[in-house]
């Protein structure tokens, strides 16, 4: 009986859930930015979308690896330095420098900025956000696309294989060679994409919380390499970069700053990208805070 | 049957209705009674049922952030993408949970046992077995897994597996060990004492009568608990996630990050209870018998 | 003749509760001694004491010539010497009534099991039970869970057969089947102390009746001499309230 009174309680739910529309929160339109305007009169414009008033609030991990965030950390930051991680208010590390090369297009001076530590699942999260955007290396795909906005791309990023001495993996030339090596890297990562759909190794390949741990595994003998993006892999985490990967469906991957859906500030922020590709600065960062071999071999 | 009053005039008995003898004084109009008042009963409190679930879901379906909650939450097209995924890692669930259950079922009747030897002589022992319980129900079972996980393969010794499944197995057996030894010794302690006296006084030993009597009898009475605890364990065999394994809860993970949707969860949500709910009711039948058994046989 | 039970002096207490108060019985073979008093009086004590269910605190107790009480005795083995039933019956639900009468026949005294199930099917077919030995107790009335519990004491072919209160806890319908198998085993020169509160049948039955009163065994004698005119007033007392509450 109790059964019974069960199914109809579900039937009753499920009908009405399914009966209301579903929207997608990506599709709403954000309000285009006249043209000729500029980054910051943008801002002024749509001040009240700022999270602080007068601030530009910036979401990343932690901990910040290097070298997208670099430096000694500052007193009473949360974000602790190491050999491997940097303090994104020092400015120093890509990403860091990126971020305050965009503030001051936007009209932001260096202490205007204020940087929030945020967890990847919170970067797109529904609810409200504690930050303006969010930069963690995310890259911009087209499913994403339907739960947050995205700016334009700030980096094109390619994948990389990292490995320790004595692995097996060192020397594989092509992705068939590296199916049944234990390959790993963090979770959401492109990188982990990568292992997933250009290698599809036979034992499904490893997810971690962190690149920290996918590391202490590489360490230990658990895996034979990590993927990582290019700038990462010579950053020295591992003694070998064995390779790179050809693009996942073909096309360039490019890492976006995560908004809200439907913040006007999305196009102030594309503003102040396009103006500093325009001016090269975006060159200039890469040139001074990624070391990149291009000489590394593509996986085929 | 002897004894009953003769039956009156022929009357004709409503098919269906347990328990209602017409062959009793009046029995035909009294069960006519009953089955229009059981009739109305059920139908009223079906209406009431799809009636209150109805608004409910109403009420909900329109509240302000559903269309963003159910795009995050229960989306269709990543429901169906999601789903058999996680389905193909789920094996590996229950590779661990099945192999941990079975190694924590003899190792906690053990303990159990070891806990209960009388006598002074046996003092040392019952310690041990009671500084085994109290540790591994003290510390969080996510911890054990890292600790164990992480730190096992980095001792190098010769001949320790390395595998994460190995070690997530491990640290599952001995926390859940200890829970289980403590139901194990409440269903001993739950055996009335003149179980005890009856089997001494045929002459088996007190081993005997442990082994014949006592522990047959003890863990068919705490099957509920633990039936309960085995669903703590078959969803703890998600924690092996944390060592970079992909199990289910990993593979949904993975898919929630790539996607910017919280969906693969609720997938993974609805695997769980679907398989919990058959054991739930499978053992709601195997207590049903044991009470049976045992209530005839007036213990105390 | 020899004694099958002699007991001299014993006492035993349950913390500051003391419940014998310095027991002196001697049973023959093949003799039938009926127990009676009020409850509490020290029955059930007594009759756990001789089967070495209890620690006795003091006295001593030989069963066949052999001094049970004496220290480094093995009790396993005086027990399967000793049958007891108890009023609860405690057969084991879990087993059916051919493996309750079985086990301990088997792990006890290492028969083989083709042994045990014979001699079980021959006590069940005795008492007419035979029918039943697949069934688990659950399917059995109370009377024959009882005598299931008589057999599975006897399988064990005891020296001795103690039964405490067996029909006390039986509908009064099942009484009679219970206590016919116990005449039974009377004629056949079965050996057993019995505490119960069935007068007719103690009367029926027993070669000596004891009376219990506060750990103490005031009074014993046949038994036509006892129930019509017992020595002891307090006896006296017992019997009259007994006949008033229409028990005899």
């Amino acid at each position: 009986m109790r059964r019974w009174l069960l199914a109809f309680a579900t039937m009753g739910l499920v009908a009405a859930a399914c009966a209301s529309e579903a929207e997608t929160p990506g599709s709403s339109p954000t309000s285009p930015a006249p043209m000729e305007q500029t980054a910051s009169e943008c801002v002024e414009a749509n001040a009240d979308a700022l999270f602080a008033a007068d601030t530009l609030t910036i979401g990343t991990g932690n901990p910040a690896y290097q070298p997208w965030y670099g430096g000694k950390s500052v007193p009473d930051s949360e974000w602790k330095s190491s050999s491997f991680t940097g303090d994104p208010h020092t400015g120093e590390g890509y990403e860091s420098a990126f971020a305050y090369a965009l503030a001051e297009e936007l009209g932001f001076s260096e202490d205007q900025v204020d940087w929030v530590s945020v967890t990847f699942n919170k970067s797109f999260a529904p609810g409200d956000k504690d930050f303006d955007f969010a930069m963690q290396q995310i890259s911009i795909t087209e499913k994403r696309e339907r739960a947050v906005d995205f700016s334009e791309g700030y980096y094109d990023v390619n994948q990389a294989l990292i490995a320790n001495e004595g692995s097996p993996a060192i020397g594989v030339t092509t992705l068939e060679g590296l199916k049944d090596l234990r390959l790993g890297a963090p979770v959401g990562s492109t990188s982990l994409q990568a292992i997933e759909e250009l290698v599809q190794p036979s034992d499904g390949g490893h997810g971690y919380p962190d690149l920290d741990k996918a590391l202490k595994d590489l360490k230990n003998g658990q895996l034979d390499g990590v993927v990582v993006d290019f700038p990462t892999a010579f950053y020295g985490y591992a003694d070998v970069v064995v390779g790179q990967f050809p693009p996942i469906g073909g096309e360039q991957e490019q890492f976006g700053l995560t908004f809200e859906t439907g913040s006007p500030l999305v196009g102030c922020a594309n503003l102040g990208i396009e103006q500093l590709r325009d001016d090269g600065a975006l060159d200039e960062l890469k040139d001074e805070w990624l070391e990149v071999d291009t000489s590394v071999p593509v996986f085929s | 049957m002897t004894g009953h009053p003769s039956p009156g005039p022929e009357v004709s008995f409503p098919q269906g209705q347990p328990g209602i003898d017409p062959r009793l004084p009046g029995g035909d109009r009294r069960s006519r009674i009953l089955a229009g008042g059981a009739g109305r009963n059920t139908w009223i409190a079906v209406v009431s049922t799809v009636v209150f679930f109805s608004v409910a879901a109403v009420l909900i379906v329109n509240s302000a952030g559903w269309p963003t909650v159910r795009f995050f939450f229960f989306d269709g097209a990543e429901f169906a993408y999601a789903f058999p995924r996680i389905v193909a890692r789920f094996r590996w669930n229950v590779f661990i949970f099945c192999t941990a259950e079975a190694l924590v079922l003899v190792l906690a009747m053990f303990i159990a046992v070891l806990r209960s030897l009388p006598g002074p002589v046996f003092a040392p022992l019952r310690l041990l077995a009671a500084g085994y319980t109290d540790l591994f129900r003290g510390v969080p079972t996510i911890l054990v897994i890292l600790l164990l996980g992480y730190g096992m393969p980095a001792l190098e010794l010769h001949g320790l597996p390395q595998s994460d499944v190995f070690w997530a197995i491990v640290a599952l057996t001995l926390v859940y060990s200890a829970y289980v030894a403590e139901v194990y010794r409440a269903g001993i302690e739950s055996i009335h004492p003149s179980q005890v006296a009856a089997a001494r006084s045929l002459g088996l030993t007190r081993a005997q009568s442990l082994r014949h009597v006592v522990l047959p009898q003890a863990v068919r009475r705490v099957i509920p608990p633990l039936l309960n605890d085995f669903i703590g364990l078959q969803k703890d065999s998600a924690l092996v996630a944390v060592l970079g394994f992909t199990e289910a809860l990993l593979r949904a993970e993975i898919i929630s990050a790539n996607d910017f949707n919280f969906t693969p969860y609720v997938a993974l949500a609805v695997i769980y209870v679907a398989i919990t709910i058959p054991q739930a009711r499978f053992v709601d039948w195997l207590v049903a018998r044991e009470r049976r058994r045992r209530e005839a046989t007036t213990q105390l | 003749m020899t004694e099958a039970i002699r007991i001299e002096g014993l006492r035993k207490s349950f913390g500051p509760l003391e419940v014998l108060r310095g027991i002196d019985l001697a049973v023959d073979d093949h003799e039938v001694v009926c127990l009676i008093g009020a409850s509490g009086s020290g029955k059930s004590t007594l009759l756990r004491c001789i089967d070495l269910l209890e620690p006795v605190d003091a006295g001593r107790i030989w069963i066949e010539g052999v001094e049970i009480t004496a220290a480094g005795v093995d009790e396993n083995a005086v027990r399967r010497r000793i049958g007891i039933v108890f009023q609860a019956f405690n057969l084991f639900p879990h087993m059916t009534v051919m493996r309750n009468v079985t086990l301990a026949q088997e792990k006890a005294l290492g028969r083989p099991a083709a042994d045990a199930r014979a001699n079980a099917h021959e006590l069940l077919t005795r008492f007419g039970l035979a029918d039943k030995a697949d069934d688990y107790p659950d399917r059995l009335s109370g009377g024959q869970q009882q005598r299931v519990a008589i057999a599975r004491a006897l399988a064990m072919e005891p020296d001795v057969l103690l039964l405490d209160e067996v029909t006390s806890a039986l509908d009064p319908v099942l009484v009679a089947e219970v206590l016919d198998t116990i005449r039974g085993l009377a004629t056949t020169g079965m050996t057993m102390v019995i505490a119960t509160h069935e007068m007719g049948f103690a009367r029926d039955v027993a070669h000596r009746v004891a009376f219990l009163e506060e750990g103490r065994i005031l009074e014993q004698g046949d038994p036509g001499t006892m129930f019509t005119d017992p020595h002891e007033d307090a006896t006296r007392r017992f019997l009259d309230r007994i006949i008033a509450a229409g028990r005899m």
